[in-house]
């Protein structure tokens, strides 16, 4: 056992004191941070989008810019409870218990209308900023958008929307900059008749980015809003109504029923805990295992080519060999998701990405089963996948020669890839019944149905057969990895069904 | 002789119809120096695998230091194989420790053991030196001294000699003659007979995977004709008729000169009777040499009958 340590934890050197781990490993937590301030600083840096509107009709401009002070004011409210998820000591008080109109709710126009009217952003930092946990900063108002400039006097005076297309397109092309030096983002034309008829005229959105729709969906929700309420006075309804209309929502939670009366309601932490850890830690499962199979299948290939192999059988068993360099390689896969853990439990701590999600993310991971879960399935799978990877080492002298293996392998580990999609949407359907009574594939759909309560009855048979095949597959693959290792020359094909078979002398 | 340290009794071993070993028996004392010797492909590795327990026999027995299987006693053997490799990107030092830590050496002995020995062999400067930064011949010093490192009873070393240049072959044959003279048994396989001769106290010569013989090197001479070598510028025609005298053929003279015969002598057959038989015939004789047949003469006959009988199956 001692020998199978020793080779394990040489193994486990190798990889993990290795230059380009130690760098992953350092650079994964700091490239998370500044993963996260480089999006809020694309985000806080990101220019404001200046537009002008040729309106013939004169009434769809000052439309145009209410609908967008309304989606401004949402997107103030929007940032101010973000920032109390994030913000707020939740020992002292839950951000939702806040006293309105202060308190993290509803982003919806009335909502919006009190808090302005309440002194905005700057009173709620008065009521809040005794429940701000220990160093929390400011609120910052996320900047504006969108800003209407005056049209250039060449566009105002020209005669029809072409016209006035001819007299703005320098402006779009930053061939001249505008009165205020800013470049000329899009351009909204609306002709005379538009809105009159159904088949009128359409209005004309004039821009060179094409990647940035922001405005666009902006101004058509505006001028659709604007449409319906010239076709609801049609019908009797006053515009304020149609407004009063589209604040209402219907109160609607989520329960399960699985759990008593008091602690049924669905928590964000259910759902991240229930959907997103398992998809997520299910395709951690698939890439780790892949990875590490190959570092045991390059490793493998070194040893026999560097003819090390036959030194460290007159040392050790052929058995502690593999032991150690399964149990080695093994615990490089564990470091790679713990070094993923600690990384996503800095975020959460320090709250700087996401704040709220990804402290509600680490903390439902932390209270739930998943780990131990993750932990029992990567071992089966590992053993499942390795042994397979350890006996194309030994019958290969080079990478070339695993190439030709490889491909069936690869096919086997990535096959259930389409079909997690569908256990992901329903965990405990055909599909994923059928996957997991598939050995191979045991592991991935029990880990994704991990959270959904699959029947414990299937779970343990599932489990029982892969671990039956698992056995057998490690006696099978170790055969061939005992008889090929020390062979000169690769084995043929045929050579292999030779191999595999009960032990001989 | 002294107790066996190792015994092969009737070994064979096959793979499918190829029989790479036939019937293999042979011992070991504790504290000889014992060649391995054989024309490629003799079935040398194969045993020496066997006797390692790295892959085992299709039938026989192999005692190993008094235990049935090296399993048992594998840290006791050390061993080189003829075909080697380390770690590329382990350090010197690190080498050696980590195979002496496999063979039961603890880890702080290990280490110290390690830099003691790349000392002595004047390799201290590359301790901390990857292997892949060294030259061929310090990484197979590397790897000799990993194979000593945890002083093994019985040291198996495969062309130990091979790829060495003959600076280090004589620091080799001086620590191979060390390690003898520390009580350690050796067994040895190479193809450079000038080695085995000069160090063997007996050899095994193997030839498709048979043994064609077994003992010291006297011993071998035995069945080997005495040779004489003469110099003369006279006809040796009347050394042909002489008694005892089996062959006379001219051999390529070095340095150029009068011409050089090999006479070969029946066994038993007294070389003076030849000497009296020139004088005789009044023949003027510049050299007279009687030379026993060496080992590598030994080597390429058993050899090359060997090969001769798998031609003519």
């Amino acid at each position: 056992m001692r020998s199978s340590f020793l080779i394990a934890w040489r193994e486990y050197r190798q990889y993990v004191f290795s230059r380009g781990f130690l760098i992953f490993m350092v650079m994964f937590p700091v490239g998370v941070l500044v993963g996260g301030a480089a999006v809020s600083f694309v985000e806080r840096a990101r220019p404001v989008r200046e537009f002008v509107v040729f309106d013939q009709t004169g009434m769809y401009a000052p439309i145009i810019d209410e609908s967008l002070a309304d989606r401004r004011a949402l997107e103030l409210l929007g940032a101010w409870n973000a920032y109390l998820e994030g913000a707020i000591d939740r020992t002292q008080v839950d951000p939702a218990n806040i006293a309105e109109p202060f308190g993290a709710g509803e982003v919806t126009l009335a909502r919006s209308a009190a808090f302005e009217a309440a002194g905005g952003a700057a009173a709620g930092m008065e009521i809040v900023r005794p429940l701000l946990r220990r160093g929390a900063p400011d609120f910052t108002a996320p900047r504006a958008s969108f800003r209407r400039l005056e049209l250039p006097t060449e566009a105002a005076e020209a005669p029809s929307t072409a016209a006035a297309a001819d007299a703005l397109r320098p402006y779009l092309l930053g061939e001249i900059r505008l009165p205020g030096g800013g470049e000329l983002f899009a351009a909204i034309l609306i002709p005379a008749d538009f809105g009159v008829s159904a088949d009128g005229p359409p209005a004309e959105y004039w821009s060179r980015n094409l990647t940035d729709p922001a405005l666009e969906v902006a101004v058509s929700r505006a001028l659709d809003s604007a449409m319906r309420r010239t076709a609801a006075a049609d019908y009797g309804i006053a515009p304020e109504t149609l407004d009063a209309l589209a604040d209402v929502s219907a109160p609607l939670e989520a329960f399960r029923p699985d759990r008593g009366a008091a602690d049924a309601k669905l928590s964000t932490q259910d759902r991240i805990r229930t959907a997103v850890l398992p998809a997520v830690m299910t395709y951690m499962l698939l890439v780790i295992i892949f990875a590490v199979g190959n570092l045991l299948l390059t490793n493998t290939i070194e040893e026999r080519s560097n003819k090390i192999i036959e030194v460290l059988l007159s040392s050790v068993t052929a058995d502690q060999l593999m032991f150690g360099k399964l149990l080695g390689i093994a615990a490089v896969g564990l470091t790679m998701p713990t070094v993923f853990l600690v990384g996503a439990g800095l975020v959460a701590l320090g709250g700087s990405l996401g704040g709220g999600v990804a402290q509600e993310a680490v903390i439902a991971l932390l209270t739930s089963h998943l780990i131990p879960v993750y932990l029992f399935y990567f071992f089966a799978a590992y053993v499942i996948f390795a042994m397979i990877f350890l006996a194309i080492g030994a019958v290969s002298n080079s990478l070339q020669d695993a190439q030709s293996y490889m491909g069936p392998v690869m096919l086997l580990v990535f096959a259930p890839l389409p079909f997690m999609v569908m256990v992901f949407q329903n965990p405990n359907g055909l599909v994923a019944s059928i996957l997991t009574w598939i050995p191979i594939y045991t592991p991935y759909a029990v880990m994704m149905r991990a959270a959904a309560n699959p029947p414990l009855w299937e779970i343990l048979g599932a489990t029982c057969l892969m671990l039956a095949f698992a056995i057998f597959l490690a006696r099978i693959m170790g055969r061939i990895f005992k008889r090929a290792i020390l062979s000169s020359s690769p084995p043929r094909a045929k050579e292999i069904w030779r191999l595999m078979r009960a032990e001989e002398a | 002789m002294t107790a066996a340290v190792l015994t092969l009794n009737s070994v064979v071993k096959r793979y499918g119809a190829f029989e790479a070993v036939r019937d293999l028996s042979f011992s070991v004392a504790k504290g000889e120096i014992f060649g391995f010797l054989g024309p490629n492909g003799a079935g040398k590795t194969t045993t020496l695998r066997m006797i390692l327990d790295i892959i085992p026999p299709t039938s026989g027995r192999i005692e190993v230091l008094g235990s049935p299987t090296a399993g048992a006693v594998r840290r006791r053997i050390g061993y080189l194989p003829e075909e080697r490799g380390v770690y590329r990107k382990m350090k010197a030092a690190e080498t050696i420790a980590y195979f002496a830590q496999l063979r039961g050496v603890d880890g702080r002995s290990a280490r110290k053991r390690a830099d003691a020995l790349l000392e002595r062999f004047g390799l201290a400067a590359f301790a901390r030196s990857k292997n892949e930064a060294l030259s061929k011949g310090m990484a197979q010093k590397v790897q000799l001294l990993a194979t000593i490192a945890h002083q093994p009873d019985l040291l198996i070393l495969d062309e130990p000699f091979s790829g060495l240049d003959p600076i280090n072959q004589q620091t080799l044959e001086e620590l191979i003659l060390e390690l003898k003279a520390e009580g350690r048994t050796i067994i040895f396989s190479t193809h450079v007979m000038q080695h085995a001769e000069r160090l063997c106290d007996r050899f095994l010569i193997l030839a498709g995977g048979q043994k064609r013989f077994e003992g010291k090197l006297e011993d071998a001479r035995t069945g080997f004709p005495t040779r004489l070598v003469i110099r003369t510028a006279d006809p040796v025609d009347p050394l042909v008729s002489a008694q005892g005298v089996l062959a006379v053929r001219r051999t390529p003279e070095h340095p150029p000169g009068d011409p050089t015969y090999e006479i070969m002598l029946a066994p038993n057959a007294d070389p003076q009777r030849v000497l009296r038989a020139a004088f005789d015939a009044g023949m003027r004789l510049s050299r007279f040499e009687q030379s026993m047949a060496s080992l590598h003469d030994i080597f390429v006959a058993m050899a090359g009958e060997s090969a001769r009988e798998d031609k003519a199956a």
